[in-house]
């Protein structure tokens, strides 16, 4: 069980990870104010966010340079390390992994405007598209199988 | 008009798949690739025909909500058990972390636990065994 005061302190501590004006505060630093050794920190903070602190803070940085290179008026390397990386180099290959194309790729992308707004999912857009993608594959597929779409109960009534 | 879509915000999709499958027991429905998200949903494997969405939190405002209902303690929704004492105890052998321990509430009892993508979630029990008819 979690008591009020431990979420609150986890909450602290992941606001501490996400801040970006003190990128590169210690994990040692951040597990001391909320109470916890280094490892029950990580230890607890895992089970609460699914993530060690230090992956957190690393999703989290690159998931913001991504969201500033599509708006597309700084650098890649002012970018790098206004999200708290120190290197170049490390920051490209992790942002590489994760998106599967380089910083400089979607910087170039931010020129031709409006690729923030194209890249932001919500629950509309992913269905419509997840639709459309079905709908084209099923095209091609035999016309029994248009008929037993996993959405279609047999005894259901037609729409 | 009928309801058969609830979405839940999640900071990252396969987090979520695998808590929401493998922790919590729902079984895997549509799994789409949308650029670089997906369009993804589970269900009960106990029945009904109700989905929920793992929608990606990408938008910085869904994010900010999600963070502010984190931190104020508010569960994001909620998932009905038979037995919240029996599921407590069960998610607890997996790791979960509650924020409220079962508790009596009227008729009813809830208890609410961290959904490791960001989330609150309540669990609650129907009030009486009518209730499942």
């Amino acid at each position: 069980m979690m008591t009020s005061d431990q979420h609150e302190r986890l909450c602290r501590a992941r606001r501490r990870l996400c801040d970006t004006t003190q990128p590169g505060a210690p994990l040692k630093e951040i597990a001391r104010e909320a109470g916890l050794s280094h490892y029950q920190f990580i230890r607890r903070f895992a089970a609460v966010f699914g993530e060690t602190p230090h992956r957190y803070r690393q999703r989290h940085r690159l998931e913001l340079a991504r969201r500033m290179l599509l708006l597309g008026d700084r650098s890649v390397t002012e970018i790098c390390m206004f999200v708290g990386f120190s290197s170049l180099g490390s920051f490209s290959s992790l942002f590489k992994s994760r998106y599967s194309e380089p910083p400089s790729s979607v910087r170039r992308r931010a020129d031709t405007g409006g690729a923030l707004e194209q890249s932001l999912p919500c629950c509309v857009t992913l269905m419509q598209d997840a639709w459309r993608s079905q709908a084209q594959f099923s095209r091609s597929a035999p016309d029994i199988e248009l008929k037993q779409s996993p959405h279609q109960p047999e005894s259901g009534k037609p729409r | 008009m009928r309801i058969k879509l609830t979405s839940v915000y999640v900071d990252d999709q396969d987090k979520a798949l695998d808590f929401y499958t493998r922790v919590l027991g729902f079984v895997k429905s549509q799994e789409v690739p949308v650029g670089e998200f997906r369009w993804l949903t589970v269900k009960s494997p106990e029945g009904g025909d109700a989905e929920v969405t793992l929608e990606p939190n990408a938008n910085p405002a869904a994010r900010t909500f999600q963070e502010a209902l984190f931190e104020q303690g508010v569960p994001l929704t909620a998932f009905e058990v038979d037995d919240v004492g029996a599921e407590h105890d069960r998610l607890r052998r997996h790791g979960v972390q509650f924020t409220m321990a079962p508790t009596e509430a009227g008729p009813t009892r809830l208890a609410v636990f961290s959904d490791t993508c960001g989330n609150l979630i309540q669990i609650y029990q129907p009030p009486s065994e009518s209730s499942h008819g």
